[in-house]
Parts: C-alpha cells; structure tokens; sequence
C-alpha cells in the first residue's frame, strides 16, 4: 500500500519536473505567420523573377531573417502578456537546438551567394538542403516542446530527402521557377497547415 | 520494514500542492508565478499559501522585478530546499524499494 503512493509521487514528480522544462507558447500563430511569409516570399519570387544563384540565396535567408525577426517579436509579445520572462530556460533550449541547424543552412546558403563556389544554375539543390537542416532542428527542438514538433520536423526531414531524390534523378525539377515553388510550397504551405492544426487543437484542449 | 524512512519524511514537501511546486523548481533555475500557476492549474490564493509555507520553511526564494513596467514575480529553490528536496526524492525511493514484493 504505502508502495503505491510512494511510487505515485515520484511519478508525479518526474511529470512534473519534465513539464516544467518544456516551452509552453502559443505555437499556431508562430507557424501561420512564418507560413504566410513564406507563401509572400514565393509570390514575389516568382514575380521578380529570383533565378540566378546569388538572388535565389540572398532573397531567401532575407525572407528567413525577416520570418524570424517577426516570430521573436510574437514570442516575446506572448511573454509580456502572461507576464513571463522572455529569456526563460525552455526558451533558451529551443533556440538552442535550433541555432547549430540554421547556421550550417547558413553556412551552406553562403556557398551560394559566394561567385564561382558552385555552378551556376545550381539553386534547386538548396530548398533540400534546407528542408532536411531545418527538420533536424525542429526535431532537437522538439524535445524540448511539444510531441507533435518532433512528427513536424520529421515530416520536412521525409520530404527534404523525397526531394533531393527528385531534383538530382528529375531535370524537370532542376530550374529556378521549381526552387522558388518548391521553397513556397514546403516552408510556406507546410507551416501554414500546421499552424491551422495547431490552432484547432490547441483550441479544443483549452476548451476540454 | 524499517520505519525509519517513513518518520523522516519532510512534511512541508509532503504535500500535493507544495510537492508540485518543489518538482517544478528542481527542473528550472527560476519560474515565474504565472508560469506555475498554468503549469499547476492552481489559484493565485492556493500558489501564494503553499509558496509562502516553502519560503518560510527555507525552501523557496522569491524576486520581485519588472519587465516592462509590469510586475513579475519569480520564485527558485535555495540550496537549503534543493537539498531538502532531493533528501525527499530519497526517501521516497527507499520506501519504494523496501515495499517492493520479493521476487
């Protein structure tokens, strides 16, 4: 018998302790915000017609730096109005695992904006790149958040490889028009739909 | 058995309420009031009673600074309720393996 509350407490305890180290933010309007830039940012890509090395790179990590600056602001609007510290331990964590992921999709952009590094006409071989990059870092980052980030990152890791198999077997993938869809379409729409489903369940639990 | 473990349980931690709080605390350098309060699903009288209890025990320090012109209250383990806690944790896992049914 006292087995059993002992045992009961020190479950709670664990739960408890684990909880306390996960980020608790509101994610769907971070994901739905990041999935419009990116929609905007494929539009005006297509537009302006982003085609050569250099301008595909350098349109893009401005778009990325943008998102990013813009989902700080809301992160730290969502602190200030439940009254939190912004620089808390889970968000130290996140950005923590995040921060390794983006500097090599950095790095690896820079190969690209650099003249003569890599043949020209070669900018379809960065949304892959990127996409697997950035699924790692979701998926480090998902320890550290909510069980579904860790199947969202996944599911770019997936799509990330589906896609360098595409682009290095298929010359209808390998132009600028299909990179700059391609990056739309899957940080774009991909963020978009996920911050729809976040926005519907994180509504349902509160409800429940 | 040996009841040994069982008389030394603290009993400031050795309640659901205050056992909640110290388990968070542990996993965390500081939280804010608000942070547990949502964490815990407690109300603000229910944190405040058990936090000044863990504070008057030793257990629990509490910050008040402002961020942004707003009032934020923070609360972290002092060394004494660290050691208090992981003395809890302890005892607790001695019950558990002097109650476990041989094998």
């Amino acid at each position: 018998m006292e087995n059993d509350w002992a045992s009961a407490n020190l479950q709670t305890i664990r739960t408890l302790m684990e909880r306390s180290a996960l980020y608790r933010r509101a994610l769907a309007p971070i994901m739905m915000v990041a999935g419009f830039i990116g929609l905007i940012a494929c539009a005006l890509a297509r537009f302006a017609k982003i085609e050569t090395n250099f301008a595909f790179a350098l349109f893009w990590i401005a778009t990325s730096v943008v998102a990013f600056v813009i989902v700080l602001f809301l992160v730290r609007r969502q602190s200030l109005q439940e009254s939190e510290p912004f620089w808390s331990l889970p968000t130290r964590r996140v950005w923590g695992s995040l921060l390794p992921h983006f500097f090599v999709g950095l790095s690896a952009g820079a190969l690209w904006l650099a003249p003569g590094l890599v043949p020209a006409g070669t900018n379809w071989l960065l949304p892959p790149i990127w996409m697997v990059l950035y699924g790692c870092g979701l998926y480090a980052a998902g320890f550290f958040m909510k069980r579904s980030i860790k199947f969202f990152g996944w599911s770019f890791i997936l799509c990330g490889a589906a896609l360098s198999f595409c682009v290095l077997s298929h010359p209808h993938f390998q132009s600028a028009a299909m990179a700059n869809g391609m990056m739309g379409l899957l940080f774009g729409a991909f963020h978009l739909a996920f911050g729809i489903y976040l926005f519907f369940t994180e509504r349902k639990k509160n409800e429940a | 058995m040996n009841p040994e473990p069982f008389l030394q349980i603290d009993r400031v931690i050795h309640e659901k309420g205050r056992m909640a709080i110290m388990s968070l605390l542990a996993a965390s350098p500081e939280l804010s009031f608000t942070e547990m309060r949502e964490t815990l699903s407690m109300t603000d009288g229910n944190l405040t009673s058990h936090i000044r209890t863990l504070q008057e025990a030793g257990y629990v320090s509490i910050a008040k600074t402002y961020q942004n012109n707003r009032p934020l209250t923070t609360c972290s383990l002092t060394a004494a309720g660290r050691k208090a806690f992981v003395t809890y944790i302890d005892l607790l896992d001695q019950i558990v393996r002097q109650t476990k049914p041989l094998k």
